[in-house]
C-alpha cells in the first residue's frame, strides 16, 4: 500500500512538470507546426532566472515562478522575432526550424555555460519540509510543483476555450488561412503561443531545478520527456500531450521503483514505439487524409 | 530514365577528389595536419551520409552519431572482449549497425516527418543515457573495472590498425590510407545511389509521396533501404574511427557532436551531391581557427546553423550552383 501510495506521488509529481514542459511544445506544434529543440533551453534559461533573482534579491518562490515566466516568455517572442518569423511559410518549414531552433538551443547553452560555469548549483528557491501520509513522506515542494501545474495548466485550457485570444490560437491552429480570412492576424497569434509556451517552459523548468540541480544541460532530459510525450499523444494535441505526461509519468515511477531508475525512461520509449505502431497518429491524433 | 551522363561525370569528379587525397601526403608531411585530414575523412562520410538520408531520402534522422558511435563501440568491444583481429571486428561492426538500424527503421518509419526526427532522437539518447549510467562490471581487465558497454569512460587502448610495428615512423600513412579507402568507397557508393534509380526513387518520394507510392514506388520500403545504407556507411565511418583513435566512448553521442554534423550538412547543401564534403571542410577550418580565440565551438556552430537555414537554405552548394546560372546567363545573354 506505501510503496503504491508512494509511486503515484512521485508519478504526479513528474507528472506535473512534464505537462508543464509538453503542453508548450504541443502548442507550439499545433499552431505553428514547427517542433522547438530549443524547449529545454527556455526551461533553463526559466530556472537560471529564477535562481539569480533569488540570490541577488531574496525573492520568495512565488514571485521566482514569475520571473521564470518572463524570462521563458522573452526568449520565446525574441526566439520569435528574431529567427522563426523569417521562416514561416518555406516550403522545407518543418525540417529548418528544427534545424533552426536545435542551433538557438546549442547558442544558449554555450552562453549559460560562460556566465554561470558547467558547475551544478542547488536550486535555492525551494520550499523545505515534508509531510507524512500513512508512513509516506511528501515534501512540501512536490505539494507546491502540483499545485503550480494545476494552476497552470487549468489558466491556459481556461484561455484557450473561454477567451478570444484562445479562439483565434485554436482556429489557426485548425486552419491557418481559413483563419487569416476570418481577421486572425496569425503573426500576433503566433507571437502570443510562443510566449505562452515560453512561459511554460521557465515554470516547468524552475520545478525541475528544484528537484535536481541547476545545470546548462538540465533542459536536455525534460526535453526528450516532452518530445516523447507529445509524440505519443498525437502531435499537437495540447489535452492529449496533458493527459500522456502523468500516465507516463506514473509508468516510469513504477519502472523506476521495481526494475531501476535508470530504465524507467528507455521503458517508456519502448511503450511509446509500441503504441506509435499500433497507432501511427499518436493515442490522440486524429488519422489525416491527404488528397492529392 | 537515368542519366547516364551526369553519372558518368559525377564519379569523375569522385576519383579526381579521391586521387587529390591520394597524393596529398606527398605534399603534406606534417604529421598534426595529416591527422586532420584523417578527422574530415571521418565527418565528410557521416555528412554524406546523413545528406543521403536526409537530403534525398527524405527521413529526418537524428540517429546518425548511433549508427557512428555502434560501428566505434562494435569494433572496441568485439576487441576487446572476443580478443579478434580488427580485420574481423570491422565488417562484424558495420553489419551490427546496419541490422540495427534495419529494426530501428522498420519500427520508426512507420510514421513521417517530425515524428522520426523525434523518435530516432529519443532513441540514441536512451542508448547514450543507458550507456553512460551503466556501472555494473562486466569483467576485469588489467585488473580495472570493465563494463560491457564501456560505462562511462568508454573503451581506449585496444589494438588499432597495427601499421606501427609495419611502417614505425610512418604509422600515420598506413591509418591514412587504410581511412582513404573507406572513404573513396563511402563517396563512390553514395555518389551511385543519388544519381541512380535508387536516388530517383528517394527524391520522388521527398518531393511528393502520393505521386510517388501511385507510380508503385513504395515509401516505407525505400526509406528503410535509405535508412539502412546509410547506417551500414555511417558504422563503417564508426568503425575506422575506433580503429585509428583507438577509442570509442559516450562523447560521441553529445549533443554538440551531432549539430557539428548537421553543421556541415546545413552548412555544405542539403540535398546536395558534394555540399556536405564542402560543408565539413568549412566547418572544420571555422572550428579549428576559431581555438585561438577561446572555447567558441558550440557557440560558432548555432550561429552557423541559424544564419544558413534562415539565409542559405541551401547552403554553399546551393549558392555556387545560383551563381554559376546567373554566370552563364549573361554569357548567354552576350552572345
Amino acid at each position: 500500500m506505501d510503496v503504491l501510495i508512494q509511486i503515484i506521488i512521485t508519478g504526479i509529481t513528474l507528472g506535473s512538470m512534464y505537462a508543464l514542459a509538453s503542453v508548450g511544445l504541443s502548442l507550439i506544434f499545433g499552431t505553428l507546426g514547427m517542433f522547438n529543440m530549443a524547449h529545454g533551453l527556455f526551461m533553463t534559461l526559466g530556472a537560471y532566472a529564477a535562481y539569480s533573482a533569488a540570490i541577488s534579491l531574496k525573492i520568495p518562490l512565488l514571485l521566482g515562478i514569475f520571473i521564470a515566466m518572463g524570462a521563458g516568455a522573452l526568449v520565446a517572442i525574441v526566439t520569435h522575432l528574431a529567427v522563426v518569423r523569417f521562416m514561416l511559410g518555406n516550403s522545407e518549414f518543418g525540417m529548418n526550424v528544427l534545424v533552426a531552433t536545435a542551433g538557438i538551443g546549442i547558442i544558449l547553452e554555450d552562453l549559460l555555460l560562460k556566465i554561470y560555469g558547467g558547475y551544478p548549483y542547488p536550486q535555492v528557491l525551494k520550499v523545505e519540509g515534508l509531510v507524512k501520509i500513512a508512513n509516506v513522506a511528501i515534501t512540501y515542494q512536490a505539494i507546491i510543483i502540483c499545485l503550480v501545474a494545476l494552476l497552470l495548466i487549468s489558466s491556459i485550457a481556461f484561455l484557450l476555450m473561454k477567451t478570444r485570444l484562445g479562439r483565434g490560437i485554436r482556429a489557426t491552429a485548425q486552419n491557418r488561412d481559413a483563419a487569416m480570412l476570418m481577421g486572425v492576424k496569425s503573426d500576433t497569434v503566433f507571437l502570443q503561443v510562443m510566449a505562452l509556451a515560453g512561459m511554460l517552459a521557465g515554470v516547468a523548468g524552475l520545478m525541475i531545478s528544484t528537484q535536481a540541480t541547476l545545470s546548462p544541460q538540465m533542459g536536455g532530459d525534460p526535453l526528450l520527456k516532452a518530445f516523447v510525450i507529445c509524440v505519443v499523444a498525437g502531435l499537437g494535441n495540447v489535452w492529449g500531450a496533458g493527459l500522456c505526461a502523468f500516465g507516463l509519468a506514473i509508468f516510469e515511477a513504477t519502472i523506476g521503483f521495481y526494475i531501476g531508475v535508470r530504465f524507467g525512461f528507455p521503458a517508456m520509449l519502448l511503450l511509446v514505439i509500441a503504441v506509435l505502431i499500433w497507432r501511427p497518429q499518436g493515442l490522440f491524433g486524429q488519422e489525416k487524409v491527404v488528397r492529392l | 530514365m537515368i542519366n547516364f551522363t551526369e553519372i558518368k561525370k559525377q564519379l569523375l569528379i569522385c576519383i579526381f577528389v579521391i586521387f587529390v587525397f591520394a597524393i596529398l601526403p606527398f605534399f603534406l608531411t606534417q604529421r598534426y595536419l595529416l591527422g586532420e585530414v584523417i578527422v574530415f575523412f571521418f565527418w565528410a562520410m557521416v555528412a554524406m551520409n546523413w545528406n543521403l538520408l536526409m537530403g534525398h531520402a527524405g527521413v529526418f534522422s537524428l540517429a546518425q552519431m548511433l549508427f557512428f558511435a555502434i560501428g566505434a563501440y562494435g569494433v572496441a568491444m568485439a576487441i576487446t572482449f572476443l580478443g579478434v583481429s580488427i580485420w574481423v571486428a570491422i565488417p562484424l561492426a558495420v553489419l551490427t549497425s546496419a541490422i540495427v538500424a534495419l529494426i530501428i527503421g522498420l519500427a520508426c518509419l512507420r510514421l513521417t516527418g517530425a515524428y522520426v526526427a523525434l523518435l530516432t532522437y529519443a532513441i540514441a539518447e536512451t542508448v547514450h543515457v543507458l550507456i553512460i549510467t551503466d556501472t555494473e562490471c562486466f569483467t576485469l581487465i588489467r585488473n580495472n573495472c570493465q563494463q560491457l558497454f564501456g560505462g562511462y569512460a568508454g573503451f581506449s587502448r585496444f589494438d588499432d590498425f597495427g601499421f606501427r610495428p609495419l611502417l614505425k615512423r610512418n604509422w600515420i600513412l598506413g591509418n591514412y590510407y587504410a581511412v582513404l579507402f573507406a572513404f573513396a568507397l563511402t563517396i563512390i557508393i553514395i555518389i551511385m545511389i543519388i544519381h541512380g534509380r535508387l536516388g530517383l526513387a528517394f527524391r520522388a518520394i521527398r518531393d511528393n509521396v502520393g505521386y510517388a507510392s501511385s507510380r508503385g514506388i513504395d515509401r516505407k520500403k525505400y526509406q528503410v533501404a535509405a535508412f539502412a545504407c546509410s547506417a551500414f556507411l555511417t558504422g563503417l565511418a564508426g568503425a575506422m574511427y575506433a580503429g585509428h583513435f583507438r577509442f570509442a566512448g559516450p562523447s560521441l553521442f553529445d549533443f554538440s557532436t551531432l549539430m557539428f554534423v548537421l553543421s556541415m550538412v546545413v552548412v555544405g547543401g542539403i540535398g546536395s551531391t558534394w555540399g556536405p564534403l564542402i560543408g565539413a571542410g568549412v566547418m572544420m577550418t571555422v572550428v579549428e581557427l576559431s581555438k585561438g580565440m577561446g572555447d567558441a565551438r558550440n557557440l560558432l556552430l548555432g550561429i552557423a546553423l541559424v544564419i544558413f537555414v534562415v539565409v542559405l537554405p541551401k547552403g554553399l552548394a546551393g549558392l555556387a550552383g545560383s551563381i554559376l546560372r546567373r554566370f552563364r546567363k549573361r554569357v548567354e545573354a552576350k552572345t
